[in-house]
């Protein structure tokens, strides 16, 4: 009779409970939008992110990831790259960065708009947005817009004239004068600095192959001016040498003294801010299970600067894991897969 | 007045190092000049200039630090994907930032598509990108383009590797589903006029007639070659009740037929692999099979292949000689490419060995556990920088005078 009243209580301590897909066990997490940072478990299914608590059972889900060793964050997002014929692929560039959302800056125009979707977004596991080029014809630019509002994140303004009245309710990203508040102007550490900007406007950091350099980011950063987001400028040349990513300018940005969650911030919830995507850039209970899993290694890095000048840094960060859409799509430690002699057989061979 | 014209020219060179790069104080391993040691290297005009024990650094405008780190030929991957094939890849980013310097094109484009490849690939390239172009007309475009057997012309693909000799390296057969033998006697009657090899990639076994993988090999020539060696179902290397090698297998070795890793998305398997190794059967030559997928979940990059192979107890010396020497001369490329001997071009790969526990996933997402990794740090090709992990080879910024 007892032993039966205890049975009970046991089997209903966990009833209820919801099985998940995969259960992020015990990783430092660090989500600035929400001012987590500290031990947690998350629970994952359906590509949802379903339960953040302290501790979370290991018998509730499919599949465990120990994470104790690492920092866990929202995916990482890249406001500015390129990925039409000058740029890159995204995903082998993006997401082995811990990258889960990428804007293409200015690559495509509404003429190639659909092109450019079929070839790279819809082909692509990163969440590829985009600056769209706004072309010749405003109306038809803000029509491409209207139609794909998950997609078109603004206009690409190129030199220093505002954007065409048609396309005011968007917004601008460039590297000029000319933008209102709200709009992005990026290439912040290039040589010479950054030309004046309206009070609002939000910078942005577009290393490239000629948005940073660290003789102008040094003296910067000592005096607090930061950019508000952190992103690569991705291109087929700063992708080769420097061979910028999210990873290695978020380096850039610790190794001059920003400390690693002012960093995480500007690579997650600030460019979600900026993108004006409140479902983006943080981690919560029943929003899109996009995540990073990073790591700071000590050590001796040297880094390179879009002048071919290097800063030598003593830590740095390093992606070991990337969930978009609660799917492991890079994995660098092997931690999500099993050995292959406990994988059981191999098709018919013994 | 000679003495004279002699000291300024002297006094000249003085003052203009005579090489444009000096890696100095690496292990270099060339195999083709039986090299393990360390070794200064020194690069001008494109071209391996001097390999010696020690070189002044004043003699050179750039001097990379090499010491701890392997110096070796720029890697040659014999088998990857950058046109044609719907998961191809662009082959600078992958491939030099990984030390590879030549990649070989397995079947994108045929005898039709290799002019649009050629103006839009390997042009535009800074890689080396060779073809082995496909015995299909139009290339590796899907399955049904791939098993039309009217669209294997063995003559008219001989004429376009002659008009482009020096870009297409061979002929690749790959996937055909059709009956009977048609496809890789068309490949191979291609090699015979073009005098080129022929890579085979026969997937196809049910229904084809193609039952016997001892009549597959016995088609092929010495010097064509069979690649996927490690899948469970191709080959077969390894039998696959007994976990022994095929007879079959090393009769053909013997006769001079090829076999290449190509480990892409399917085709590398970690029991395969390990019994084959275990049994001494290594691949003749490393390749990748790179594309789309393969590069994201199993990594299957050449430093990641070669990592593999030293996993399962091959030595990193015998790796390079599978990822350098061996491609080169399967492609007929050798010596003009690697090796590091002194007047060759100068493609250079720079690798860090390091010591740990590393985690490799094969084609099945299962995974074996290494205690090194090969790293790769800086690449040359034809002389030019176009990798440089730690930036090595520049200044800081605060030294730099303004």
């Amino acid at each position: 009779m007892k032993l039966g009243v205890a049975l009970a209580l046991i089997t209903t301590s966990l009833a209820g409970q919801e099985v998940f897909d995969v259960l992020l066990k015990n990783g430092r997490v660090v989500d600035p939008k929400n001012q987590r940072d500290g031990r947690m478990d998350i629970g994952i299914s359906k590509g949802r992110i379903r339960k953040i608590a302290a501790s979370i059972p290991s018998v509730q889900a499919r599949k465990v990831l120990e994470l104790g060793d690492y920092i866990v964050a929202p995916g990482l997002i890249d406001l500015n790259a390129n990925f039409g014929p000058n740029g890159v692929d995204p995903d082998h560039n993006e997401l082995r960065a811990c990258t889960t959302t990428a804007v293409d800056a200015g690559s495509a125009d509404p003429s190639s708009f659909a092109s450019f979707k079929a070839r790279v977004i819809d082909r692509s596991k990163t969440r590829v947005l985009v600056f769209l080029s706004p072309g010749a014809n405003a109306d038809a630019a803000a029509t491409v817009a209207r139609a794909n509002p998950q997609i078109v994140a603004g206009f690409r303004a190129t030199g220093g004239a505002p954007l065409p009245a048609a396309l005011s309710e968007w917004t601008a990203f460039g590297d000029g004068p000319g933008l209102r508040p709200g709009d992005i102007q990026t290439r912040f550490y290039r040589e010479g600095g950054t030309p004046e900007a309206a009070r609002g406007v939000i910078h942005d950091l577009g290393h490239g192959s000629d948005g940073f350099r660290f003789r102008v980011a040094a003296p910067a950063v000592k005096q607090g001016r930061l950019p508000d987001t952190i992103s690569t400028g991705l291109d087929a040349r700063s992708v080769m040498l420097p061979r910028v990513s999210m990873t290695n300018v978020m380096t850039k940005m610790m190794a001059l003294g920003v400390p690693l969650a002012g960093v995480i911030e500007r690579a997650t919830s600030a460019p979600a801010r900026a993108l004006r995507r409140s479902d983006l850039g943080s981690l919560e209970e029943g929003g899109v299970a996009d995540i990073a899993v990073l790591e700071t290694r000590a050590g001796n890095f040297g880094l390179l600067d879009a002048g071919r000048e290097k800063h030598i840094a003593d830590r740095e960060v390093r992606c070991v894991m990337t969930l978009r859409n609660g799917t492991i799509v890079w994995d660098a430690e092997g931690l999500g897969v099993t050995h292959w002699r406990d994988a059981g057989p191999y098709s018919n061979f013994k | 007045m000679k003495v004279a014209s002699l000291l300024i020219a002297a006094a000249a060179l003085a003052a203009q190092p005579r090489y444009e790069i000096l890696i100095k104080g690496g292990r270099v391993i060339d195999p083709a000049n039986n090299i393990d040691g360390v070794r200064d290297v020194a690069v001008a005009n494109g071209k391996i200039a001097r390999v010696a024990a020690n070189i002044a650094p004043s003699e050179a405008k750039t001097v990379v630090d090499a010491a701890g780190l392997y110096v070796t030929p720029g890697l040659i991957d014999l088998h990857a994907h950058v046109f044609g094939y719907s998961g191809s890849i662009r082959p600078d980013d992958t491939a030099l930032p990984a030390g590879t310097t030549t990649i070989v094109d397995a079947g994108g484009s045929g005898w039709r598509t290799f002019d649009d490849m050629l103006e839009r690939v390997i042009k535009p390239a800074k890689t080396r990108v060779l073809a082995l172009i496909n015995i299909v007309g139009h290339g590796m475009i899907g399955q049904s383009y791939e098993d039309n057997v009217e669209d294997m012309d063995p003559a008219k693909t001989a004429a376009k590797i002659a008009e482009r000799r020096q870009h297409i390296v061979g002929i690749k057969t790959a996937h055909f589903g059709g009956y009977g033998w048609a496809a890789l006697d068309a490949a191979i009657a291609a090699g015979k006029i073009s005098n080129t090899p022929v890579m085979v990639d026969d997937k196809i076994f049910t229904g084809t007639g193609r039952t016997s993988k001892e009549k597959l090999l016995q088609r092929m020539r010495p010097g064509d070659m069979h690649t996927h060696v490690f899948n469970d179902r191709q080959l077969e290397v390894v039998d696959r009740m007994t976990g022994k090698l095929q007879p079959y297998i090393l009769d053909a070795r013997k006769r001079g037929v090829r076999f290449d890793l190509g480990h892409g998305g399917g085709s590398f398997l970690w029991p395969v692999a390990a019994k084959a190794i275990e049994q001494g059967f290594y691949p003749d030559t490393i390749s990748t099979d790179l594309h789309s997928s393969s590069i994201m979940g199993p990594e299957s990059d050449m430093p990641n292949c070669i990592s593999k192979m030293m996993s399962l107890g091959m030595s990193l010396n015998d790796a390079v000689l599978r990822s350098t020497v061996n491609p080169a001369k399967a492609i007929a490329m050798f010596p003009d490419i690697g090796t590091l001997g002194e007047g060759r071009v100068a493609d250079v790969a720079v690798f860090a060995l390091r010591d740990g526990i590393f985690a490799y996933k094969d084609a099945w997402n299962n995974k074996q556990i290494g205690a090194n990794k090969i790293e790769p740090v800086l690449t040359l090709r034809a002389g030019e920088l176009v990798f440089d992990r730690d930036a090595r080879a520049f200044p800081e910024w605060r030294k730099v005078a303004r």
